[in-house]
């Protein structure tokens, strides 16, 4: 009884929700939708814009135009070839390929470790862990700058890459997928004497695929946004990453807008692309990741 | 043969919890102390260098004078005095709070609207879906200068308000002492309101379908099931959302580093931008900008402190 009116009532939803609400109620809906999008995009498409205006019309004329009267995709070609964004983009490149490895290792083996050994002090790792999920990297700025010094990192790749090798987040998702798997997969495979090393690479990380996924859309964002620290540790302009460097240019008293306005829509594509393609992965390690934390 | 069960693992917690415990007492102690050490020695070894010493260090380094090249000895608690007699320290922790206090609400505020907007179900809305959460994955620094040249004499806002006769002298949005911070706030605001968007769909697509229908065969109208119905079953997430709001505020440095370099005259400078400045030149003060550090750390302790006695005041009242 009970569960034919339950299934009554969700056969019922769908067409509730198209039919129920007032014409009112669905115009009120979607203006809201409409100005949300248009605050969102508003400033991209006047950076869009402003890339695409000719060198002859002016971006800084009292009142202007929204829509360029000569559309050219010169500045584009300017951004690679006059200034040295093909160099930050290698830059960027470099450093986001050691990130993403770094943290999908790292947070794989300790991820694995949490969830299925047990080893002392493992309870108390897990609670240190948690204890600095919430704590600013910019608290340990100075300090850990001095530490970066001391080891020689200071104006290296490596030094940029290695203090935030790992994210507690994504130690926690890989933590959460190993607990997933059936302990029956484990035991068979030891009863069939495989080792620890042996079940971890050739059953246990096969069967977490998508959460590997997830950590390595993760690690892509967080290494392409990175700001901060890339310009605390890095002394030798040309070792800028795309963040960095084009802010860095676009100081500059000789800074073409039209030019940067160019290079700043070309540093958003990849992560972009990674979102478009990928919004399942985004989601849920955004989502669950800030959660958990 | 249970190794050709189906490889499909992220299931129901709950079952999740139970198979956990059962590895646990499977695997029991049959692990050599190398197994966990080859698991864990690549994690400790960067944690400790880049967390945990990082971390001990800024509590030493706040009782010395050590520079930030090194050096440094044994000042007691001067730097902590020094700090308490700092009006630029002060009011760069004003305009923190300040930051903090018209940020968290609109932020929660438009991040709960948004995501009722969006689980209603709207049809063809994941389009509307992808263009609304882009900013999320936009780099900071780029959403910073993006705002730098929409916010300018020259450049969109102005040239809106001047279209529709609102203004006749451009508005100088990063460049006027009294809005600089406030137009900065937008920045933030535009570029994380996706984030806890995505955070409260997440909880939403949780709450009861049926105690739902229930109160909607009542009679209750949308508006008083909402209030009443749905928002109450994810408080939790919206108390969360508000305490995440808030650390990432108090750690503003990029928008303003970016957009006003902390200008005009210091009025958009925050905490984080002064700690910049007083601890990352070599020849500044490490042991100063350290105790500048504890201090930001110990807000952060108080914000989640307060997270932790939210929660438990909600479990206790269920």
């Amino acid at each position: 009884m009970n569960s034919t009116v339950t299934s009554e009532r969700t056969a019922a939803r769908p067409r509730r929700s198209r039919e129920d609400p007032s014409a009112l109620e669905r115009g009120i809906r979607w203006t809201l939708m409409i100005i949300a999008v248009a605050v969102v995009i508003a400033p991209i498409l006047w950076q869009l814009s402003s890339s695409l205006k000719s060198p002859g019309e002016s971006v800084g004329e009292f009142p202007g135009s929204l829509v360029p009267e000569n559309p050219t995709l010169g500045n584009y070609v300017k951004a690679f070839t006059s200034i040295p964004l093909p160099q930050y983009f290698a830059n960027s490149a470099i450093i986001s390929a050691m990130g993403v490895t770094t943290n999908l290792v790292l947070a794989t083996l300790t991820g694995y470790a949490l969830a299925r050994i047990n080893f002392r002090g493992r309870g108390l790792y897990l609670t240190a862990l948690l204890a600095t999920a919430a704590l600013p990297f910019e608290v340990i700025l100075v300090s850990t700058l001095m530490v970066t010094r001391d080891l020689r990192l200071y104006d290296t790749f490596l030094g940029v890459v290695l203090p935030q090798a790992v994210s507690i987040i994504s130690i926690l998702v890989m933590r959460q997928a190993f607990i997933n798997i059936p302990a029956e997969l484990e035991e068979a495979a030891t009863v069939d004497g495989a080792g620890t090393f042996r079940i971890f690479w050739s059953i246990m990380l096969p069967s977490v695929r998508g959460s590997v996924a997830v950590v390595m859309v993760l690690g892509f964002l967080d290494s392409w946004d990175q700001f901060v620290w890339p310009l605390v540790v890095l002394s030798d302009t040309s070792k800028y990453p795309v963040t960095v460097g084009v802010e860095f240019l676009s100081g500059a008293f000789s800074a073409d807008q039209r030019v940067m306005a160019a290079a700043a829509i070309l540093v958003m594509i990849p992560p972009l692309l990674v979102f478009f393609f990928m919004q399942k992965q985004v989601f849920k390690g955004l989502a669950g990741g800030a959660l958990k934390g | 043969m249970t190794l050709t069960a189906p490889a499909r693992t992220e299931r129901a917690p709950g079952a999740a919890r139970d198979r956990h415990k059962r590895t646990q007492r499977a695997l029991g102690k049959r692990n050599p102390w190398y197994v966990s050490a080859a698991f864990m020695a690549p994690v400790l070894a960067v944690q400790v260098t880049f967390l945990f010493v990082p971390l001990v260090n800024t509590f030493i380094l706040s009782f010395t004078d050590a520079q930030t090249i090194g050096g440094g000895s044994f000042i007691g608690l001067e730097n902590f005095q020094r700090l308490a007699s700092d009006p630029l320290f002060w009011s760069a922790t004003g305009r923190s709070v300040l930051y903090m206090a018209v940020v968290v609400p609109t932020i929660t505020a438009l991040s709960v609207s948004l995501a009722l907007l969006i689980n209603t179900g709207l049809r063809g809305s994941g389009v509307v879906r992808g263009i609304l959460f882009s900013p999320l994955v936009m780099p900071m620094a780029i959403v910073a200068m993006m705002f730098e040249w929409f916010y300018r004499s020259d450049g969109m806002i102005n040239q809106m308000l001047h279209a529709v006769h609102l203004v006749n002298e451009p508005v100088r949005f990063l460049s006027d002492p009294s809005i600089a911070l406030f137009s900065i706030m937008v920045v933030t605001i535009w570029k994380s309101s996706g984030l806890y968007t995505l955070i409260l769909l997440a909880a939403l697509q949780n709450t009861s379908k049926e105690l739902d229908e229930a109160a909607e065969l009542d009679g209750a109208g949308w508006l008083r099931r909402t209030w009443q119905i749905t928002l109450p079953q994810v408080r939790g997430t919206i108390v969360l959302v508000g305490i995440l709001a808030a650390i990432a505020a108090i750690r503003v440095f990029t928008e303003p580093y970016i957009m006003t370099g902390g200008g005009p005259s210091r009025t958009t400078e925050t905490i984080v931008l002064y700690l910049y400045r007083n601890g990352i030149a070599p020849g500044t003060d490490a042991g100063y900008a350290s105790a500048i550090s504890l201090f930001l750390f110990s807000v952060v302790v108080i914000i989640s402190a307060a997270r932790w006695l939210a929660t438990r005041r909600m479990d206790g009242a269920r």
